[in-house]
């Protein structure tokens, strides 16, 4: 009777999915996602849409914040960044979308590596401040930058098609969208398990001891500061081209934290974590919306109150599940699976 | 391990939640669903809560008096806060919910889901005067009942002339075009205004009023080194309140205060007090200081309220007359024995010619070519805290 996971080799050690069981989970799980869109409703699927898109972007975030020890504030930057050097790209200068995005996120990862030099110098809160100015500089760029990013009108980008037909559908977008977001996650999976991935963990451990063992601090920071931005600008021309139509209010500093409350709620340095977070932080207003447009007919009055009530709702749960299992979603999931594994005969 | 079980119930109980909620519904004899947004916690919220509930009351009003041809109005709508994406992101889920007509809100928004609306064939009026959107070639769905913004500022140029050489006045005035920082602040500039402004040969200048400023002074300090003598605001009560105080305690005494329609309201005098004295105001949509005959049925709704019109305001007017010529649509369309489709209400709004809206606007006319429903306004002044008409209907030459 087993009662751990006790490996004895290096190469059961290494695998990405090391049990018969996670095999099996990844599996249903994958059944699921490729069902799930013959049999969602629209509303469902928009919101299955957005979780895909914004586990990309915690996913980026993930790999600076949780796997290298980097916090940025500038999450809401790169977004931009990534949209609107989509919406350019296509709007602007006629790319086809299927190119821009690629461009879009590598011009995201440049960004990102420009504002990531502070961090050679800066550690902890002081590096969260200069991201923060990289927050600010960009967003008073995009509102400013009239002739480029027409300034706070938003933008309008033609929709995505690909022999006439229209891609930003939810059932079609769906794929697309679900596609990336495996893609990144593979790639960020793999990525932890090779040099570089561990050169970022060991910065994060700690970056002196890291430097110590041949670690080249500068260079894998900047590294982790264009890979996380990469994936970031990805999300963003995503969404730039699932919306088609983009403002700079969707990319303030409230995004951001959304993003670090997401890779924080979910669980930091953990891909799982990212999902469950950027799920989580999607699902948790829409319920609360859903919720409070079905009290609001049979409660009128509340209709003034109710956003400001929706917010604390928000805030209110954060904080419960923050107490409850600080580790994150991640870590509850954990737990769940352990418990099951060994059960009934646990101590 | 009971802590995972708790956790593990309240997702389960949220997940379960959530699924429940949204369903279909419509068809050819139950409620006409319309959708809308508000903006009832964002920058504009001082303006867009009594809209937001005239719109509501006229629906509610309208129901209880038999709906549209015994149909009631099943009103879909959230506040989204002044935010273009949860605009969108609203607009596109209301849509999916099966609402045929729309009732919008803001410049920026209605602008950018101008072209999503022309593919959905969504009938859409927006509380957003922004000339373009008038234009059907460019929008082909939207439908302004309001003066739009370009046709209100040629206006109050026009009239702005006028009271100068009445003053006696030889030369040209200067004016300065102080605006909120967002498409719906820029519109009557851009589109038109500047140029025409020019072509009188008036000297004009533009102002942003920056996002969350707690005075306007250095704004009013450049107004007044321009040399102003008439200062145009497309903004809405809030803000102008605030300029009106910090131009008085600057002591801009010679400077004529003009409002277009989103700052000329109570909400205006209520905040700036004897600042307010002498400041024009722009209104398309009669105050509820005219008692005309087009709002006996909002006065009486509001009494049963224990409220009244005056308290209310102007913008509450203006959202129960929009969606009244909005149902005037629906109506046509069920009458004419049509399928309620947006390309039929479409239509039946285009076929719309002199409605008649009992002294609140200038008779609302629409057709094909031409989405301005309205292209008069009067002008009224603030005497002793009221806004006292000033001018009678004033049209665009």
């Amino acid at each position: 009777m087993e009662c751990g996971v006790y490996f004895t080799t290096y190469k059961d050690d290494m695998a990405l999915r090391r049990k018969p069981l996670e095999k099996l989970r990844l599996a249903l799980f994958a059944a699921l996602v490729v069902i799930f869109p013959f049999i969602a409703s629209p509303y469902w699927l928009n919101l299955a849409n957005q979780i895909a898109l914004a586990t990309i972007g915690a996913i980026g975030l993930n790999i600076l914040v949780g796997y290298t020890g980097q916090i940025s504030l500038g999450q809401g930057a790169f977004m931009a960044v990534g949209a609107y050097g989509a919406g350019v790209l296509t709007a602007r200068l006629g790319i086809p979308f299927w190119l821009s995005i690629p461009i879009a996120a590598l011009i995201t990862a440049a960004v990102g590596v420009l504002f990531g030099l502070p961090s050679l110098r800066l550690k902890g809160l002081y590096l969260a401040i200069a991201t923060l100015a990289a927050q600010e500089i960009v967003e008073w760029t995009v509102v400013h930058w009239t002739s480029l990013t027409g300034g706070v009108e938003a933008m309008v980008i033609p929709a995505p098609r690909i022999l006439n037909m229209r891609l930003n559908t939810d059932f079609r977008f769906y794929w697309i969208a679900v596609g990336m977001a495996a893609l990144t996650a593979l790639f960020t999976a793999n990525l932890f398990r090779s040099r570089v991935g561990r050169a970022f963990v060991a910065i994060r451990d700690q970056d002196i001891a890291a430097e110590v063992i041949g670690v080249n601090v500068y260079l894998y920071k900047l590294l982790a500061f264009g890979t996380s931005s990469f994936f970031v600008g990805l999300s963003g021309a995503l969404l730039a081209h699932y919306r088609t139509i983009i403002s700079w209010e969707r990319f303030t500093l409230e995004t951001s934290i959304v993003y670090l409350a997401m890779i924080i709620i979910g669980g930091l340095g953990s891909i799982q974590g990212s999902f469950f977070g950027a799920a989580f932080m999607t699902l948790l207003p829409a319920f609360i919306n859903t919720a409070g447009r079905a009290l609001q007919s049979t409660f009128p009055a509340i209709a003034t109150v109710l956003p400001a009530v929706q917010q604390s709702i928000f805030g209110a749960i954060i904080i419960f599940f923050l107490i409850v299992e600080p580790e994150g979603l991640a870590k509850l999931w954990r737990d769940i699976k352990n418990y099951f594994y060994v059960w009934p005969f646990s101590y | 391990m009971k802590r995972v079980w708790m956790l593990t119930a309240v997702l389960v109980f949220m997940s379960l939640a959530l699924v429940a909620c949204p369903g279909r519904g419509g068809g050819e004899t139950g409620p006409i669903k319309v959708g809308a947004i508000f903006d009832l916690s964002g920058p504009t919220s001082d303006v867009g809560t009594p809209y937001a509930e005239g719109i509501q009351d006229f629906v509610k009003w309208l129901n209880e008096n038999g709906g549209i041809n015994g149909r009631p109005i099943e009103l879909i709508y959230q506040d989204y806060a002044y935010q273009v994406p949860r605009a969108e992101q609203l607009y596109t889920e209301f849509v999916q919910q099966g609402v045929v007509v729309f009732m919008g809100w803001g410049t920026g928004d209605t602008e950018a889901l101008r072209g999503r609306i022309a593919e959905d064939k969504i009938p859409f009026m927006s509380a957003s005067y922004s000339h373009v959107l008038g234009n059907p070639a460019e929008a082909p769905y939207n439908f302004l009942v309001g003066t739009s913004y370009s046709h209100q500022f040629f206006i109050v140029l026009d009239w702005i002339v006028e009271d100068w050489r009445a003053r006696g006045e030889s030369g040209t005035p200067k004016v300065a075009f102080m605006h909120h920082p967002s498409p719906f602040g820029l519109s009557p500039w851009e589109q038109g205004g500047e140029k025409y402004a020019r072509e009188l040969g008036l000297e004009v200048q533009p102002f942003e009023m920056p996002r969350g400023a707690t005075d306007f002074i250095p704004q009013l300090s450049q107004i007044r080194d321009f040399g102003a003598q008439y200062v145009v605001f497309q903004t809405v009560s809030s803000p102008a309140a605030l300029a009106l105080k910090n131009a008085k305690s600057l002591g801009m005494t010679d400077v004529t205060f003009i409002c277009l329609n989103w700052c000329a309201d109570e909400i205006l005098i209520k905040l700036a007090g004897d600042a307010a004295e002498g400041t024009i105001g722009a209104f398309p949509f009669t105050p509820p200081t005219l008692d005309v005959p087009g709002m006996k049925d909002a006065r009486e709704f509001l009494k049963a309220q224990n409220t009244t019109l005056e308290e209310k305001g102007v913008h509450y007017i203006q959202g129960w007359a929009t969606m009244r010529v909005m149902v005037e649509g629906i109506r046509k369309t069920i009458a004419g024995g049509q399928a309620l489709t947006g390309e039929n209400i479409k239509a039946a709004l285009e076929s719309i010619t002199n409605l008649d809206t009992g002294g609140v606007t200038v008779p609302i006319t629409f057709t094909p070519q031409d989405h301005w429903g309205s292209k008069g306004m009067r002008l009224f002044k603030v005497e002793n805290g009221q806004w006292q008409q000033l001018t009678d209907y004033l049209y665009v030459q």
